[in-house]
């Protein structure tokens, strides 16, 4: 038994430590710097802009830009993760670890880890453009709820994107997937407007979306909410998440096996 | 007679990759496509005109996201392909190859386009009126070309290195704000104006409101004025492009390393 | 080569004093830049209808000197010209006028199909539109690729690709053709066929260079060959001028089961053994031992295998394989 999580933890690190390398080795520093720090300021910047042409009275532009300061964790704990089994099956280095003993779920979740960390650092700079480019008022911000907002939807998003990756894993591409997913939540996860907006036939799917939650508890901590008044969001935003990563884990294991029996693991 | 080939060639050659697996198509529909329906959400209590407003800017995100994501992608699919080197040993300047890939990727443009307007006519029941047909077409075909010129320009950094998908995603949507698709150049800071205006889709946009919405005022130079800066502009970048293909192939061939995916 | 060819006088590349160095940079605060020099100071030229084989271990400057010699790379110093044009100077002309075989997995638009594939390449390269769907056929022909020329690449197994790369760098009838390692990874068969293809290639008057690190393939099909090793040419000649080398040494070769890599370097202690070559399978063993006089080494070398399960010993003719091996580690 201790052998086990011996070796869980193992495979988890190192595949976390692999992650950090082989995105190093594509994208040199200054690169990733550039990137974390643009990705969220133009689409902010987009969105403020319409909003402030629109001028619709339901929509504010603090509204707009903390929703869309969270969103943009979906850049790297959506895309990211699900292009982990893209690049793999690319590189075609999934045959490979697929038929090593190691732990499917520590091999994943410990890729993606560096993601989550990704994903906290691209919000917080997101929500500093907020507060110093767009006008955003966060004196009255609960910081420390704002925080445990943004660690929960990092890791939740991030298990959401795992499942994408396992069914990317079953296709011949998960970059459509990744690319489909991570623009829908613009759409789908009350970013720029309530969910009340969708028809209603369209609104469970928002609610099966992590980030949902998310925009709508940072939104409070910024009004000033406490810990304790968004605990509820944040509970919910946990158990999606956690559904998200066990769904996941089910796929994986399935596609995994069915792609054994019909060979399709390293077509591309 | 050769560079024309490669044109020719390249395009028909980008053409066949893309029948071949025309579902790459779908990265570069859905930002823009998701953006005009949120869009849409936020004017929804505005007036008709706004509609088709959004519409004609998701439109040309459309066309913009298409261009400059093919142009790079070309390159490094070819890259990836391992025939990057092979494409460069041939007596083909690589300059007309890309081009005639660009321009394919610029018809493409307008599939693109042309899916969002159905998608978001049908969808929000949205009349479908244009102001003047005809010069909407001509606004539509000489902004392709010039988006099709302005990828060429962006195609060369690909050649240079491999990390210049980072150019790609970074200019996605800095772009998107800088040519005013969603709303009027002149809410941006004034400091931006020159580098909005050196942009042709930024011209593009404004020619096919002039010619689309009926009572519209926008830059001052009016359509014409619109047509005439796109067409400047599209000779601007590819001169640039075949001044920059040259430095960027004797580079490559200095530094010897194309051949790394 | 048994067959009567015209060699001709006039030399298709000339190769002076070339060189070159690649620069590369690690790390992010502290770079540290680092030079290698892959080529380094080679001279040779190569006349019309001969074929050239470059033999070296990996790494040795193989490749970065046909690189260089099809433009794709420019020289750091030195000059090369094909056909009488500068590769630096005037690559274009060079262009159209070579064919280039660098084969392998990659290379090739895997989306398509190889029929469609020629077609690009015959377009980029400029063969005369008439002649275009003609050409191809030949090609196709030539290599036997006919039948699956409709197929998507990616389709393909390795020996089809290869055939593909070989009918992709004839597409423009050039008159002088570099291949890289044209056979590796091919099976016996196709590797055959791969060499017969390149005779009849020689039969029409073309010039080739090629690069292999098969010592048959480079016996049995060059007319010259240069041994570059560390970027340096160790020595050039004739395959039989290369194995005279070796006329003062007999090779004595060891065949057993159970030898391994410390009875090899066993031998190679031994005083009087100049060089140890060894083929390691998992049933049989086959050591060759180069020496100056077999009679007088047997008893040493049996002496010190004598733990060991060995088989048979014969004294043997020096090979090719025998003759690089030796100047390669004597220049290591």
């Amino acid at each position: 038994m201790f052998a086990r999580v011996r070796d869980f933890i193992r495979v988890f690190w190192s595949s976390a430590v692999l992650a950090k390398n082989a995105l190093f080795n594509w994208l040199s520093p200054p690169m990733w710097i550039m990137q974390l720090f643009s990705i969220s300021l133009f689409q902010i910047a987009f969105f403020v802009y319409v909003t402030k042409y629109v001028q619709n009275p339901d929509i504010s532009v603090t509204y707009v830009a903390i929703g869309n300061a969270l969103q943009s964790i979906s850049y790297v704990t959506v895309f990211a993760v699900c292009n982990i089994t893209g690049e793999e099956k690319q590189q075609g280095t999934l045959v490979p670890i697929l038929s090593t003993p190691a732990n499917r779920m520590a091999m994943f979740v410990g890729r993606a880890m560096f993601q989550i960390v990704n994903g906290i650092a691209t919000a917080v700079i997101a929500l500093f453009y907020a507060a110093f480019l767009f006008g955003v008022d966060f004196s009255h911000a609960d910081m420390l709820a704002l925080g445990i907002v943004i660690v929960i939807t990092a890791f939740a998003m991030t298990g959401f994107g795992l499942m994408l990756s396992s069914i990317g894993l079953y296709l011949r591409t998960s970059m459509i997937i990744a690319n489909i997913f991570l623009f829908i939540g613009l759409l789908f996860c009350g970013v720029n407007f309530p969910v009340s907006y969708l028809p209603g036939y369209l609104q469970p799917i928002s609610y099966g979306i992590p980030m949902t939650f998310g925009t709508d508890a940072a939104r409070a901590a910024v009004d000033g909410s406490s810990l304790l008044g968004i605990s509820g969001t944040l509970g919910l935003e946990i158990l999606v998440g956690l559904v998200a990563l066990l769904l996941g884990y089910l796929m994986f294991t399935m596609f995994e096996n069915l792609s054994r029996k019909r060979g399709t693991m390293d077509r591309y | 007679m050769t560079r024309l080939r490669a044109l020719t060639s390249s395009f028909r050659h980008q053409m066949l990759h893309f029948f071949a697996e025309p579902q790459w198509l779908i990265p570069n529909i859905i930002a823009p496509f998701v953006m005009t329906l949120v869009a849409l959400m936020l004017f929804r209590n505005s007036s008709g005109n706004f509609v088709l407003y959004a519409i004609l800017g998701g439109g040309m995100m459309g066309m913009w996201g298409n261009t400059i994501y093919s142009s790079g992608y070309s390159i490094q699919f070819d890259r990836w392909n391992g025939t990057l080197e092979a494409v460069l040993a041939t007596p083909a300047p690589l300059v007309w190859i890309i081009a005639g890939r660009a321009l394919w990727n610029a018809l493409i443009g307008i599939l693109n386009a042309v899916f969002i307007f159905i998608i978001a006519v049908v969808w929000f029941q949205v009349p479908l009126a244009l102001a003047d047909p005809l010069l909407f077409f001509l606004a539509l075909f000489v902004t392709l070309l010039s988006l099709a010129a302005l990828g060429l320009v962006f195609s060369s950094a690909f050649v240079l290195t491999r990390n210049a998908n980072v150019l790609t995603n970074g200019l996605e949507f800095p772009i998107y704000v800088g040519t005013g698709t969603m709303f009027p150049i002149a809410m941006l800071p004034a400091w931006s104006g020159p580098l909005s205006l050196s942009l042709a889709p930024s011209w593009g946009i404004d020619a096919m409101r002039y010619s689309a919405l009926s009572g519209y005022v926008g830059l001052d130079m009016g359509y014409w004025g619109d047509m005439v800066m796109m067409i400047i502009l599209a000779f601007v970048y590819v001169t640039a492009a075949f001044l920059l293909f040259q430095k960027v192939e004797n580079r490559v061939r200095v530094k010897g390393d194309i051949g790394r995916i | 080569m048994s067959e009567i060819r015209p060699i001709g006088t006039e030399k298709v590349i000339e190769v002076t004093d070339l060189v070159r160095v690649y620069k590369s940079s690690q790390g992010f605060i502290h770079k540290k830049k680092k030079e290698t020099l892959a080529v380094d100071r080679i001279s040779f030229s190569v006349k019309k209808g001969e074929l050239f084989g470059i033999l070296g271990p990996n790494g040795a400057g193989k490749t970065t000197t046909i690189k260089m010699l099809t433009t794709l790379l420019i020289p750091t110093s030195g000059s090369a010209k094909v056909l009488g044009f500068d590769v630096s100077k005037h690559p274009y002309e060079v262009r159209k006028r070579i064919g280039l075989i660098i084969g392998g997995e990659r290379g090739l638009y895997f989306r398509i199909s190889g029929r469609q594939n020629l077609r690009y390449f015959a377009d980029l390269y400029g063969v005369p539109r008439q002649e275009r769907e003609k050409r191809i056929e030949d090609v196709l022909r030539m290599v036997d690729l006919l039948d699956r020329c409709d197929d998507r690449v990616e389709d393909y197994s390795r020996g089809m690709k290869q055939r593909l790369h070989i009918a992709k760098g004839l597409i423009n009838d050039p008159e002088v053709i570099f291949m890289d390692e044209p056979t590796i990874g091919l099976d016996p068969q196709a590797s055959r066929d791969t060499r017969k293809l390149i005779k009849d290639l020689l039969v029409q008057g073309k010039t080739i260079l090629m690069t292999t690190h098969y010592m048959f393939e480079a016996d049995e099909l060059c007319d010259r060959l240069a041994v570059i090793n560390k970027g340096k040419i160790v020595a050039m000649d004739t395959p039989r001028g290369l194995k005279s080398l070796m006329k003062d040494t007999c090779v004595i070769e060891v065949e057993g089961f159970g030898l391994t890599d410390k009875d090899v370097e066993t031998l190679k202690a031994i005083p009087g053994v100049r060089a140890v070559s060894a083929t390691m399978n998992e049933d049989k063993q086959v050591l060759r031992v180069q020496v100056a006089d077999a009679g007088e080494m047997l008893a040493p070398i049996a002496g010190r295998l004598s733990g060991s399960n060995v088989i048979d010993m014969k004294v043997k003719e020096p090979t090719l394989e025998d003759a690089y091996l030796w100047l390669v580690e004597k220049n290591d």
